[in-house]
């Protein structure tokens, strides 16, 4: 599944992938394309934005954690990013239960 | 295996990094995070990639590949950026308004002087004010409360409009306050409204080089 069709849902994603603990940038990618089964493909460049954003709107926190000589910015779910997860989740199902039930207005037996 | 670190001169990492750093405008330490982030991101990209037994200059255009095209990524940073500077602008005007404002008053003697200050305090202490909303619906009501896309912008001409109320509302009350001139007073509103003048002057100006970048 490419970049395009992942964009109004990266939110929710990145969210999900820091449920388990905190991680930083290209962890939360990796996590992300495996809990997929690499269907998705996120476009990489434009998760640290994203990551940026969301911590100012309060969903997450974050920190620089030295590794080497370089340093990794950690992020963690608020209590507020967890509150909107929840959200996220149950708007998900409500939108492919609509949607299933328009493709599919005949279950089979 | 030995790596070749994006900052040296021929690595594509480090070229697709300072083409990135070029793309962008806007607050120093935002802007120097996400570079950071990207470049990192983008080392452990070609690290992994070259662990899997790619030579390392095909790790590193695979890695650059994978993160997406310099413009894209530009356009989402300085979409960032942009609130950023906004926020930044709408701190600046928060905070450089209210001293000179409590000055201003007891300066001026007379319905004349009150006539003349006043329109340049009323406007900057409704850009005081909007500055507040900004910082509001940018931050944690966002959440609730989609912030309009303009704002940037109207936070952009909100700053240069209080940086010119400040400077034309200080030289009012100079002028006011000529018949009976207190000292300190004066003295005190004339420095944090100069002071506050070139900070908001000067964010503004990097906003509205954001707004122009990101459209």
């Amino acid at each position: 599944m490419k970049a395009d069709s992942v964009r109004g849902h990266l939110d929710a994603l990145l969210l999900a992938a820091l449920e388990g603990g905190p991680l930083h940038g290209y962890a939360i990618i990796t996590a992300v394309e495996e809990r997929s089964g690499g269907a998705l493909e996120l476009r990489k460049g434009t998760v640290y934005p994203a990551l940026n954003r969301l911590e100012r709107l309060g969903l997450l926190r974050s920190s620089w954690e030295a590794t080497g000589e370089r340093r990794r910015r950690r992020y963690a779910l608020t209590d507020a990013g967890r509150r909107a997860l929840t959200d996220e989740r149950t708007a998900w199902r409500e939108f492919t239960l609509a949607i299933g039930s328009v493709l599919n207005p005949f279950p089979t037996p | 295996m030995t790596l070749p670190r994006a900052d040296a001169p021929s690595s594509t990492v480090g070229e697709y990094v300072r083409e990135l750093e070029s793309a962008l405008h806007g607050p120093q330490r935002v802007r120097a995070r996400l570079v950071e982030e990207i470049q990192g991101g983008l080392e452990e990209a070609v690290a992994e990639l070259a662990e899997e037994g790619w030579a390392v200059r095909d790790a590193e255009r695979e890695a650059v590949r994978r993160f997406g095209p310099v413009a894209e990524v530009a356009a989402a940073c300085q979409r960032e950026l942009t609130v950023a500077q906004a926020r930044h602008t709408a701190w600046a005007v928060a905070l450089a308004v209210p001293v000179p404002l409590a000055c201003w008053a007891p300066l001026w003697e007379g319905t004349a002087a009150r006539l003349l200050a006043l329109p340049f305090a009323a406007v900057a202490a409704g850009a005081a004010l909007l500055a507040v909303a900004v910082l509001a619906a940018t931050g944690g009501l966002a959440r609730r409360l989609p912030a309009p896309g303009a704002l940037p912008r109207a936070m952009a001409w909100t700053g240069t409009a209080a940086s010119v109320a400040l400077a034309l509302g200080t030289a009012a009350s100079c002028l006011a306050a000529l018949r009976g001139i207190d000292g300190p007073l004066l003295a005190l509103a004339v420095t944090t409204a100069l002071a506050g003048h070139g900070a908001v002057a000067a964010s503004a100006r990097a906003c509205r080089a954001c707004l122009r970048l990101a459209s």
